[in-house]
């Protein structure tokens, strides 16, 4: 027994005494296995996939592209001329219909916050992949062209609904908190070159089988909306021609197939979150007893459709009860699931480059070019030729074709709208809450007061 | 699954009685160790007992005054044998009463009846942690509950047999729903973070982790996440101290900011082989139901709402009124869904004794409790402790282990019912058909009781283990160890069968979905420490140096199944179409300290004590690991001071006084790291990965500073004993989610923020024994506090994501309010002050009245009389409070409301104190019930004193001497006395099932 009390003490003595002058990395713990640390998710392409793909599904599913009702395919319907809403007067949304906005509204608020949140993890992206020692220059490129693109997507977005804005490029949040609104202007020229850059580095292939990652053509779809934006008509003209020359990947679908999972018009489509689902627009628009729950269309679309227009009888339904009428946006048609998803939400399609092309090639003066993208267009819906002559009459055109072709997708209304000059013209008649100053969104009231050099807010609020 | 389980059917109870009955044939053994002395053979024989004039006294001290080295103790029966010389002396001592001179006078057989000495509780050593003190010594605020306190009590959580008898600790039960958990707040709540306030456990001096082990996917019934603290046994329990003030805390360093709550093991005494065997059984029902409308009140409700609103013909959907339900039914829903019986079944057995050098408790419990819901649902718990101390011949070596095990199972409905009876309408139709199958009366209702298909499952195994090893290597200088280990596993499931579902909906098995969660966490420390004492002629020196090292890992995986091909395949995850992982977690901890203590005591007069701590963890970023805490407490006991040393009325009297500082690294694990996070949202089937938050390497500790003064009396004998404490705690450094710009990609990142709480109170207590004499005693104690707490500094407040919750110079559970002026009598509708004047009630602009939600005062008053062998023991708990109004929705729809709604107003010029009924028709009305639930009108005086225990129990007066039989008779909850209208006034969050009463009846059988 006595050696055994000779042994403990010697083993006790030697715990004290080698704790006490023991060093403190002790409490140094081995990195979280549940969670990944920025260098070891860009150490495997699999994992940098996973953070890039995770970018997609939140554009999806929140912030301004989400097609719940709280994405701008909606809620910007309601504030231009698309959309009638018949929502419960406490939804922050009605102010949207009625352009009552204040800048405390949450919607607003979520835009701001999930943009500049997918700003930040195409940021993270960026900064991972080219500090990576793993991944293949290859593969570097796709990351990083992806992760460009979707900055520019997101920044493009914001200046237009906001105004001057911080263009973002680090994730530093430091200096991302004392960032300043910069000027519109300058903030094209920078997803100009965001967009030029990725280009640069993205492939002509889709990524896997359904076009569900952008490709170089996306970028140069969305690069020539830009510039058509910003009235440099000749390189409009030629970003979107180089879209529509790929004939072997797009070509217009019939209006029945358009918005289906393998229509050849896609040009970009955000996949559904699980096999069998389809498109939240679906749940959004459509409705089968009136009144209807949410929203319907507005007779200013609605009646504007000439005669015979196949987007008129195919795009958009009619749900009747007694004597009272509504219609909702029916391009996306699967409200629940199904065996096999048979719709995506459509970010960029083959029409709008058409559109885009004819409107630059009608200020460039090119009306027969100008006319034949337009028929183009005209004849899928079941159309005649435009009647259309003057440079004029072939842009008036041009406008009238966006808003039956792109109605309730994601703002465009609104946008031709805004950047033809026409948001007063066309909506103070109809709309009794219409001001100039609603031509941008309030920048939410909680971020001057978190950061005091972003600047003043928007006139009129 | 179940069919297995080892507790099935009392399988547990078997073993139990059958490791019971191997002791039981060992008792030889440990009687040898008594007769002992008789080696010393004398020319005189002296045997006898000893009692406290009523009950054997086992394990007292009988010395012979010649020969001080010999002695004996008494058996358990009390009875004593020895030899000693005919004309000698016996002294008999026993700690708690008066040390008795007994002169032999040549008799043989003596019995001596102690009396009881209630000065020498000041003698009793209480556990300060890494050191035990005398408690007339201690410099720091310790309270402290004993088994004496905790047996009396019927309920199954070691929070709930503290409520009301600790000064400076509010404790709540969340819910009456059996492996609910509770909320304990030590001295308030210190940080900002109300997920960060929960105080340090220490079982057997192992760290026990009160972290949640649920998941909200799967423990739906309940309030809060699973608590762990349900698997710790109260029966194996000698005492509960909490330590509360810096002077007792700040060796604890960065995990004392808000108070450590010791816990330890009943241990063996040296003596012959005790059995205990206890067993009770009892029921539980709910305290209180709220008034409700009957169906005549209701559908007069109803039929005003429709007029009110000017619809004259009812819609197809108001079955209650439109003529589908029968409007003469009348069902109090309450009673039929809430008012079942709990029956509770309590089995306690342990074996203990052992010799001078080696002692051991061996201790098992089973327990049972059903719910008050409808449906077969069981809640079971079961465990096993043991204790063995040893020491060596010389006692310079000792060992202590302890190691306890608990399971529970807990079988519930994934849903509480107590919202369903409250809003269903009185005339809904009956739960059954006729053939026994659930109603849905065609497709118009959901019947509630679909819920008891949604089942919610969950098996926890425990495990504490503790070994101390400590050797005195020369006089006063001794070495110890302390090792300590802990094994959780946790399961739960949830179903969610198509079942649940309405018929009509046509919902198939491919509908229904499984939940599941499984929890593993475990722990290790080492605590090497060094001790030295020093006996310095009139003062004493006490140094203790000890380093700590420990280190957890937790891991979490939650699951969720849907879609099956049966409703039977269910509980197979593998037969579920689609398999989702929605959370899978692991974190490791690890903490590293050095900590010391200097006690020096003058004269038993000045005591001195300085404790410190430097703290290191890996909770915080490179470079903030570490940290320094310390404190000084001083206490002067100025009755032993010659001037007053002979008083005859003043028998303590003591000031004491400590500052110090302690922290608080409650964060969650590697908070300061930018990771990838496994994403819940899907691109095409695909998992994603997203970044969880932002780096920031500068994440330091929360920093607490406490100071105490109190003053402790005793008076005639200490007959009269009364503490006062005041106390001021303040934490800065807070932690909080500090908002940033969106601009950074995320409104907030978790920073140290120079934002200060303070919390301050006074808290008494008083002990009085009103009657110490013969066979009848009664003891009274009594405490109260006074609580403050208060947000004194948030620099940004206003534009932070708190500037609607928090005030500086406020309390932090604070309510912002509308300012309910009444109602219009011109309108009916509920009016507010619009305090900016816009002419509309805005959001935040006019909700800026404010409500305190926390507890004025508290307390409570405990009495115990004894007469024989009769004790009553019965405890008031006191709390005045203010909390909220059940919200029951705008009056006038298909939802039942509290009968003083009926006094609504009806027509113009109405003087009403409710507002106009509508069926959700009048915006205004939809609106203004709405802004109430937000307003001064739903905050109402929820005050309550409860008798939440009474114990009454009979020592039955056997004359077979080594057996003792006590019969006992206990009650939680039994009465409550509120002004409180909603039901029971002890909630945390509405529409759950509110605290039980509970009465059991037992038997404990010692031999």
């Amino acid at each position: 027994m006595k050696t055994l009390f000779n042994t403990s003490i010697n083993a006790l003595c030697c715990i004290i005494i080698i704790s006490m002058f023991s060093c403190d990395s002790f409490v140094e713990v081995d990195l979280p296995k549940s969670q990944l640390t920025t260098p070891t998710v860009f150490e495997d392409y699999n994992t940098a996939s996973a953070a890039l793909l995770n970018i997609y599904s939140n554009i999806r599913d929140a912030g301004i592209f989400t097609g719940t009702a709280v994405g701008i395919s909606n809620q910007l319907g309601n504030y231009a001329d698309e959309i009638k809403s018949s929502e419960s007067p406490t939804n922050s949304s009605l102010s949207f219909y009625k352009n009552t906005l204040l800048p405390a509204n949450t919607v607003i608020s979520g835009y701001w916050n999930a943009a500049y949140n997918q700003i930040y993890a195409a940021n993270g992206i960026i900064e991972g992949s080219a500090a990576s020692s793993n991944l293949t220059l290859d593969q570097k490129n796709q990351l990083q062209g992806e992760a460009l693109f979707i900055r520019a997507l997101v920044h493009f977005y914001l200046t237009n609904l906001f105004g001057d804005i911080p263009y973002i490029t680090s994730t530093d949040y430091k200096e991302n908190s004392t960032v300043s609104r910069k000027p519109v202007a300058e903030i094209y020229g920078k997803v100009t070159t965001d967009l030029e850059n990725a280009i640069l580095l993205l492939p002509v292939q889709y990524q896997g089988q359904e076009r569900v990652r952008p490709n170089v053509l996306t970028a140069k779809a969305l690069l020539a909306r830009v510039y058509l934006y910003s009235k440099a008509y000749p390189e409009a003209a030629n970003a979107s021609s180089a879209v529509l020359n790929r004939e072997e990947l797009y070509h217009l679908e019939s209006p029945d197939r358009t918005f289906l999972l393998n229509s050849n018009e896609t040009i970009w489509q955000l996949q559904a979150g699980a096999a069998g689902r389809n498109t939240a627009e679906a749940a959004t628009f459509t409705f089968i007893s009136i009144p209807p729950p949410r929203v319907s269309l507005s007779s200013f679309l609605v009646d504007s459709f000439g005669a015979g227009d196949l987007r008129r009888s195919l795009w958009i339904k009619a749900v009747k009860k007694n004597t009272s009428t509504f219609y909702h946006a029916y391009k996306y048609k699967e409200n629940n699931s199904t065996a096999v998803s048979k719709e995506y939400a459509i970010m960029f399609r083959l029409a709008e480059q058409y559109l885009i092309r004819a409107e630059a090639r009608a200020y460039q003066g090119d009306l027969i070019g100008a006319k034949e993208d337009l028929n183009k267009v005209r004849h899928r819906a079941g159309l005649i030729a435009t009647s259309a002559a003057t440079q004029q009459e072939i842009l008036d055109a041009i406008i009238i074709e966006r808003k039956w072709e792109l109605f309730t997708e994601y703002g465009h209304r609104f946008f031709d709208l805004k950047r033809k000059a026409k948001l007063d013209i066309v909506l103070s008649g109809i709309k009794p809450g219409w001001n100039t100053t609603d031509n941008l969104l309030p920048i939410p009231q909680s971020e001057f007061s978190a950061n005091p050099f972003l600047g003043s807010q928007n006139p009129g609020y | 699954m179940n069919n297995f389980s080892f507790y099935k059917d009392g399988k547990g109870l078997y073993c139990l009685f059958f490791i019971w009955l191997c002791f039981s044939f060992s008792s030889v053994y440990a009687k040898t160790t008594v007769r002992h002395s008789t080696i010393f053979t004398q020319q005189h024989q002296i045997q006898g007992t000893i009692t406290d004039g009523l009950n054997p006294l086992p394990g007292v001290t009988i010395t012979v005054k010649s020969r001080l080295n010999s002695s004996t103790i008494s058996d358990y029966s009390g009875q004593y044998t020895l030899f000693s010389a005919p004309n000698d002396t016996l002294i008999v001592s026993f700690i708690g009463f008066k040390t008795a001179l007994i002169p032999i006078k040549s008799r043989t057989n003596i019995d001596i009846q102690l009396l009881y000495d209630i000065t020498t509780l000041q003698e009793v050593k209480i556990n300060a942690g890494y050191y035990s003190v005398k408690e007339s010594e201690r410099t720091g605020s310790i309270a402290r509950i004993t088994s004496k306190d905790i047996e009396t009590q019927p309920v199954t959580n070691i929070l709930a047999t503290m409520q009301g008898r600790m000064a400076g600790v509010s404790i709540t039960q969340a819910t009456g729903v059996p492996g609910g958990g509770f909320d304990i707040k030590i001295r308030g709540q210190n940080s900002i973070r109300t997920d960060a306030n929960a105080p340090l456990y220490i079982i057997d001096g192992v760290p026990y982790s009160s972290e949640p082990v649920g998941s909200f996917y799967t423990g739906t019934t309940f309030p809060t996440l699973t608590s762990p603290l349900n698997s710790i046994n109260p029966d194996a329990i000698e005492s509960i101290e909490i330590l509360k003030d810096a002077d007792a805390t700040s060796i604890y360093g960065s995990r004392g900011a808000n108070g450590v709550v010791l816990i330890t093991t009943k241990k063996g005494k040296a003596g012959k082989t005790k059995f205990t065997v206890t067993a009770s059984t009892g029921t539980g029902t709910v305290t209180k139901f709220i008034k409700l409308m009957n169906t005549q009140e209701y559908l007069d409700m109803r039929r005003q709402a429709f007029i009110n609103d000017g619809i004259s013909e009812y819609g197809i959907s108001d079955y209650d009124i439109n003529g589908t339900w029968d409007q003469n039914r009348y069902t109090d829903w309450q009673k039929e869904l809430l008012g079942g019986t709990a029956q509770i079944t309590d089995l306690h057995a342990s074996v203990s004794g052992g010799s001078q050098n080696t002692q051991f408790l061996v201790s098992g419990s089973y327990h049972t409790e059903s719910t008050v819901f409808a449906g077969d649902f069981l809640y079971r718990k079961g465990g096993s402790q043991i204790n063995l101390n040893h020491q060596s011949e010389d006692n310079k070596f000792k060992m202590t282990f302890s190691a306890g095990f608990n399971r529970q199972d807990n079988n519930q409905p994934s849903f509480d019912f107590t919202y369903d009876a409250r809003a269903l309408p009185p005339n809904a139709p009956a739960l059954y058909n006729s053939d026994g199958e659930l109603n849905w009366e065609n497709g118009t209702w959901d019947n509630p009781l679909r819920n008891l298909n949604t089942e919610f499952e969950s098996a926890t195994n425990d495990l504490t283990a503790n070994t101390t090893l400590t050797y005195e290597l020369a006089k006063g200088l001794s070495v110890k160890s302390n090792l300590g280990y802990t094994l959780l596993h946790n399961d739960e499931t949830r179903i969610v069968p198509s079942t649940i579902y309405n018929p009509a909906n046509n919902v198939s098995s491919a509908g229904s979905a499984i939940f599941l969660n499984n929890t593993d966490r475990s722990s290790w420390i080492i605590e090497p420490q060094i001790n030295w004492k020093k006996d310095l002629g009139k003062s004493n020196l006490d140094i203790l140096l000890g380093a700590t090292f420990q280190s957890q890992k937790s891991q979490s995986l939650v699951q969720s199944g849907t879609g099956f091909a049966s409703n039977n395949l269910i509980y197979n995850l593998a037969a579920a179409k689609n398999v989702r992982v929605l959370n899978n977690d692991q974190t490791q901890y690890k903490y590293q300290a050095f900590f010391g203590r200097i006690n020096y005591n003058l004269k038993e007069r000045y005591i001195i004590n300085l404790t410190a701590r430097r703290d290191g963890s890996s909770r915080f970023g490179p470079g903030n690991q570490f940290a320094y805490f310390g404190a000084a407490g001083l206490a002067w006991i100025f009755s032993n001071e010659n001037l007053l040393k002979d008083s005859s009325w003043l028998s303590f009297g003591k000031i004491r006084s400590s500052y110090g500082t302690t922290g608080n690294d409650q964060i969650g694990d590697y908070q300061f790291l930018d990771t990838y996070t496994t994403s819940s949202v899907l691109y095409g089937g695909n998992t994603g990965l997203s970044p969880s938050r932002l780096y920031n390497a500068d994440f330091g500790w929360e920093t607490n500073k406490k100071f105490e003064a109190a003053l402790e009396l005793g008076f005639f004998q200490d007959r009269i004993f009364v503490t006062g404490a005041w106390y001021q705690n303040r934490s800065s450094n807070q932690l909080v989610g500090l908002s940033l710009p969106g601009t950074t990609g995320f409104t907030s990142i978790q920073s140290n923020l120079d934002a200060v709480v303070e919390n301050s109170g006074l808290e008494f207590t008083l002990r009085t024994s009103n009657f110490v004499k013969g066979n009848f005693t009664w003891i009274t104690n009594l405490n109260l506090t006074f609580a403050n707490n208060k947000l004194v500094r948030f620099p940004g407040l206003e534009s932070s994501a708190y500037s609607q919750q928090y005030r500086i110079g406020k309390p932090l559970n604070i309510a912002l309010l509308y300012d309910l002026k009444g109602v219009n009598p011109q309108t009916g509708l509920y009016e507010f002050e619009d305090l900016n004047g816009d002419g509309s009630i805005t959001f935040p602009e006019d909700r800026q009245a404010m409500a305190d939600l926390n507890p004025k005062y508290f307390g409570g008053i405990q009495n115990q009389l004894t007469y024989k062998g009769i004790t009553l023991d019965f405890l008031f708990q006191l709390v005045k409070q203010k909390n909220r109004t059940y919200p029951m929705g705008p009056a006038g729809m298909m939802s039942n409301q509290q009968q003083r709604i009926t006094g609504s107003w009806r027509e113009q010029n109405d003087i009403a104190p409710y507002q106009i009924y509508t069926t959700g028709y009048n915006d205004d009305a939809m609106t203004a019930s709405y802004l109430l639930d937000e307003s001064t009108g739903s905050v109402t005086d929820a005050s309550f004193v409860r008798l939440k225990n009474i114990s009454l129990s009979y020592n039955l007066p056997l004359s077979l001497k080594e057996t003792q039989c006590k019969i006992m008779l206990q009650g939680q909850n039994l009465l409550t006395f509120t002004k409180y209208k909603d039901g029971d006034p002890e909630f945390l969050s509405y529409g759950f099932l509110p605290p039980l009463k509970v009465i059991t009846a037992g038997i404990q059988l010692i031999f």
